[in-house]
């Protein structure tokens, strides 16, 4: 099939991209790829669990906070490079999600968005208190003398590169799987799907699971290259607002979207907060406008609109019916069928 | 005698919190629609009563109410005319949610670089220090005349809903946005007024919330999630019930404060939590 030998390629080149960029990249430019790769990672989680199973989560950075402070306290009592405790982020992140969705799985559409954000804010207030975890101070990476510098940036930079390239293949993977079909068939329509049979809730407690365990991995990430974490920074509802803005404003429910939204995300940022001069808060006032603008003109994203007006597939997921065999349709209705 | 004091309180402070949530409910009841900038446009209401009596000193802060509900009126129908009503009838309910959303972050950051960061609060002088000795209980008149305030708008809002003709034109519209307009109801219109009473209640909630507390350009998300708090405690379209999941805010609050002076809301968010678990039934929503 040439499109998978086309994606094959393009996988190979951007392994070698990935690979080769922190031999050609100052560090403030690795640092800022680091950071846009990592938000990638965490949009396209949030984009699985929006855009596939059509839960909105507005306190996704409850798993991005568990999954760094994971990290933290492992290291700390384990007395190892941080690397090396990286898999507990994931899945304290997913065990936390696992035990949430029993509650909060009752409840739909805006209370379910709702009730996350209050767990959320339950969760921060504990956190703040609990002088175990650093309390509102916060915590520093109490192993970062075991960390080789001279090797942090381009690791950094690798792990984030490899977690996004491997994101993006899973989700391609899973999209084009029957579970990617049976979840979006729930999206689409949840009486439909679950009268042939598709297990709704099943369906949506994996991408919760999934996406929470994604969030906590990116969030590790991110918080272990700040060598430091403390609850404001971590459980800041800015991060579900990044999120959900490069995922509207590049395209929901697609896995180009939030590709395209990142490089929009920092592409305005750059713009706006260096050569215009203006500071974060007018920022994200430019980029919610851009977001509420695109939701109004274009509810789907730029991503979709820009594919259907020029026609270009890159990773696709999409299913065409299949063609009714026209042997088997009486000759009467094969009209009113194909037509 | 200093929980009971508590308690009365917490009740008095939950005729406040259930003005947040009466603005939010109204908008659910009628266009299905939860106002995540619903917070942002009381902090901006308690922003420009700040302002106007800056302007004015020797106007009373309270009377600045008045003209603050009419601006507040004024923005929710422009609002709802520019924005919303786009995507009020979309397919997808997730729409209104994720731009509603949207607009609270363009709000936030536009209060926080017009008016900076500061902590801000609403000063009535006297009034907000009176209190009444009752039976050697000390209750403040502030938050008695706010309970009260409260009960007479729910009252009047009831009446308005059940009895006249606009109220029975919202009722409809909520019912069958589609069949109103064989009777010659605009429902777009009918959702610019909705919204503009709402943010008018709102407001109301959002300056009395400043005269007791300070407030920052970010207080408006802590302010939306009580209003919805107390919308989902009381169940969904009953004004009666979200005086009652007001007060019961208001309570916990209080009382977790007194078990722990530096727990802001989280007991009342844990109150919150735990009523999901046990009483799910009661999220069950039900229309005006």
């Amino acid at each position: 099939m040439p499109t998978r030998t086309l994606l094959l390629a393009c996988c190979i080149v951007l392994i070698a991209v990935i690979a080769g960029a922190p031999f050609v990249l100052n560090e403030g430019f690795l640092r800022l790829a680091t950071e846009c790769l990592l938000l990638l990672t965490m949009a396209q989680m949030w984009n699985l669990l929006a855009g596939y199973a059509g839960l909105v989560s507005l306190g996704h950075q409850v798993f991005i906070a568990f999954g760094a402070y994971a990290l933290f306290l492992t290291s700390g009592w384990l007395e190892v490079t941080p690397i090396w405790v990286l898999p507990v982020a994931p899945l304290v992140a997913a065990a936390v999600a696992a035990i949430i969705a029993f509650p909060l799985f009752r409840l739909r559409d805006a209370y379910f968005s709702i009730a996350m954000w209050v767990f959320a804010e339950i969760i921060g207030a504990f956190t703040m208190k609990s002088q175990a975890v650093g309390g509102t101070s916060g915590v520093p990476l109490a192993t970062s003398k075991l960390i080789d510098f001279d090797w942090f940036e381009p690791t950094m930079f690798w792990l984030a590169g490899g977690l996004t390239l491997v994101t993006i293949a899973a989700l391609y993977k899973m999209m084009t799987s029957s579970f990617g079909l049976g979840l979006m068939s729930v999206r689409d329509n949840d009486l439909a799907a679950m009268s042939v049979g598709v297990d709704v809730r099943h369906n949506r407690f994996i991408a919760f699971v999934l996406s929470a365990a994604g969030c906590g991995l990116a969030g590790a990430l991110s918080f272990m290259g700040n060598l430091f974490i403390a609850p404001l920074a971590a459980f800041d509802v800015n991060w579900s607002v990044y999120m959900m803005f490069i995922v509207i404003i590049g395209g929901i429910g697609t896995l180009e979207g939030p590709i395209l939204g990142v490089i929009i995300f920092f592409g305005l940022r750059e713009l706006m907060t260096g050569p215009l001069g203006l500071s974060g808060g007018w920022y994200l006032v430019g980029l919610g406008i851009l977001a509420v603008v695109v939701m109004i003109v274009a509810p789907r994203g730029i991503w979709p609109a820009l594919r259907d007006r020029l026609g270009v597939r890159l990773l696709d997921v999409h299913r065409a019916a299949p063609r009714p065999a026209t042997a088997t349709i009486p000759p009467g209705v094969s009209e009113r069928v194909t037509g | 005698m200093i929980w009971v004091e508590t308690l009365i309180n917490g009740a008095l402070l939950g005729g406040l919190y259930a003005l947040l949530g009466i603005g939010l409910a109204l908008v659910f009841g009628v266009m299905r629609v939860v106002n995540i900038a619903h917070g942002e446009f009381m902090v901006l209401s308690a922003f420009c009563a700040v302002l106007l009596s800056s302007l004015f000193p020797q106007v009373p802060p309270l009377l600045m109410l008045i003209p603050v509900i009419a601006l507040s009126f004024a923005v929710g129908w422009l609002y709802q005319a520019v924005i919303v009503n786009r995507v009020v009838t979309s397919p997808d309910p997730l729409s209104p949610l994720l731009l509603t959303f949207g607009v609270s972050v363009i709000l936030r950051n536009v209060m926080v670089e017009v008016f900076g960061a500061d902590v801000r609060s609403l000063q009535v002088g006297e009034l907000s220090r009176a209190s009444l000795e009752i039976a050697g209980l000390n209750i403040g008149i502030m938050p008695l005349l706010t309970l009260v305030l409260a009960a007479l708008l729910f009252m009047a809002l009831q009446l308005v809903l059940r009895h006249t003709e606009f109220g029975r034109i919202v009722r409809a519209t909520a019912d069958r946005r589609d069949i109103v307009r064989l009777s010659g109801v605009k429902p777009d219109r009918v959702y610019n007024y909705v919204m503009g009473l709402s943010l008018a209640l709102g407001a109301i909630g959002g300056v009395l919330l400043a005269v007791r507390s300070s407030f920052t350009p970010f207080s408006g998300a802590e302010r939306l999630l009580i209003a919805f708090e107390v919308v989902v405690l009381g169940g969904l379209g009953s004004f009666w019930g979200a005086l009652l999941g007001g007060i019961a805010l208001g309570m916990a609050q209080l009382i977790g404060l007194k078990i722990d002076p530096n727990a802001g809301l989280l007991y009342a968010h844990l109150l919150f939590f735990i009523m999901l678990l046990i009483r799910p039934s009661g999220l069950v929503s039900s229309r005006v």
